[in-house]
């Protein structure tokens, strides 16, 4: 059996180089047949290709797609630099 | 007329826009003109560097009331139209600078803003050096390249305040939370060698989502990570005292 830590490598590499999701920041866990994805990306979209393009690198394990959308607030305080 | 006793610097990175989200950060840029006098965008405006992606981050800053100047990210060099992407902004009334620098007039202060995309490369005492096989000479070579590129245009440019704006960090202490194996991917010492050499008051990057706003060059300048996920806000202000 593959060690959990290269199938871990390897949906990684699928969320990086994938031209669907391209994303870098993901951190990608695996436990028995579980998968967990966690990161933030900017959209929901993103966050749905991401989950995608994980089960078809892994389809086997049990994937919990736990990326967050970052919420974009309102500008609050400035800084002062002085 | 008053004159301004301060310069508003807003700042934001790693926006990484998308068909799907257009017409949103606009919404967030709203009223940004009584807020601040500049915004500056700390590269990877997109996530995969098409050009339709570079559309839309056009449309969203398209005829700001406030100059805006920005670098690109290496997400935005991904599909190797970096120049057509920076092409699109521009004609949206975006500076984008790519190893050099402008000069804005805020109220009746210079502001100068040089800077690029930046590079990785590592950290004093653990980074990569030109030595061995030729593709790490020519990875710590492009850094050298870059950092010299940022003196020299800090040097011609006269400004009464000046500020560099980056991709990739020039220090470690912006990083922090993020995996310390990936450091030499997320900025190089030689950036900050080389501000702290010609001098300037503030550094802005994005690039480490995972990492922490605020920090300072071994000569004292302070360094901001605007990176969006680090902000958690549409934008963050920095105000530079600017006296008589
Ligand atoms: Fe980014
Ligand atoms: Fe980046």
């Amino acid at each position: 059996m593959e060690a959990p830590q290269y199938v871990a490598a390897r949906i990684q590499q699928a969320l990086a180089e994938d031209a669907r999701t391209h994303e870098l920041g993901i951190h990608v866990d695996v436990r028995g047949d579980q998968l967990f994805l966690r990161g933030q990306v900017s959209g929901n979209d993103q966050r749905v290709r991401l989950g995608e393009v994980a089960h078809e690198a892994a389809p086997d394990l049990k994937m919990h797609n736990e990326i967050k959308v970052v919420v974009v607030n309102e500008p609050g305080e400035d800084e002062h630099l002085d | 007329m008053s004159t301004l006793t301060e310069v508003r610097i807003a700042a934001v990175g790693d926006i990484h826009l998308g068909e799907d989200v257009r017409g949103e950060y606009r919404k967030r840029l709203e009223g940004i003109e009584e807020r601040a006098d500049v915004l500056m965008l700390a590269g990877d405006l997109t996530r995969h560097g098409t050009l339709e992606e570079g559309r839309v981050v056009a449309d969203e800053l398209r005829d700001l009331p406030i100059p805006v100047v920005a670098v690109l990210g290496n997400h935005d060099y991904h599909s190797d139209l970096q120049h057509e992407i920076a092409g699109e902004l521009r004609d949206a009334g975006v500076m984008v600078l790519d190893d050099d620098g402008v000069v804005v007039e805020c109220g009746g202060t210079k502001l100068g803003v040089v800077g690029g995309k930046g590079f990785g490369g590592g950290f004093a005492g653990k980074c990569a050096s030109e030595f061995g096989e030729r593709e790490i000479k020519d990875f710590v070579a492009h850094t050298r390249y870059i950092a010299e590129s940022w003196k020299m245009a800090l040097k011609e440019t006269q400004a009464d305040r000046r500020v560099v704006l980056s991709h990739y960090s020039p220090i470690k202490e912006t990083l922090e939370g993020e995996p310390l194996e990936i450091y030499p991917f997320l900025g190089s010492y030689l950036l900050a060698e080389a501000v702290d050499t010609a001098g300037a008051d503030l550094i802005l990057h994005g690039h480490a989502h995972k990492g922490t706003e605020k920090g300072l060059t071994p000569g004292g300048i302070r360094v901001r990570n605007v990176a969006l996920p680090v902000l958690g806000k549409a934008y963050a202000v920095y105000c530079l005292e600017c006296g008589e």
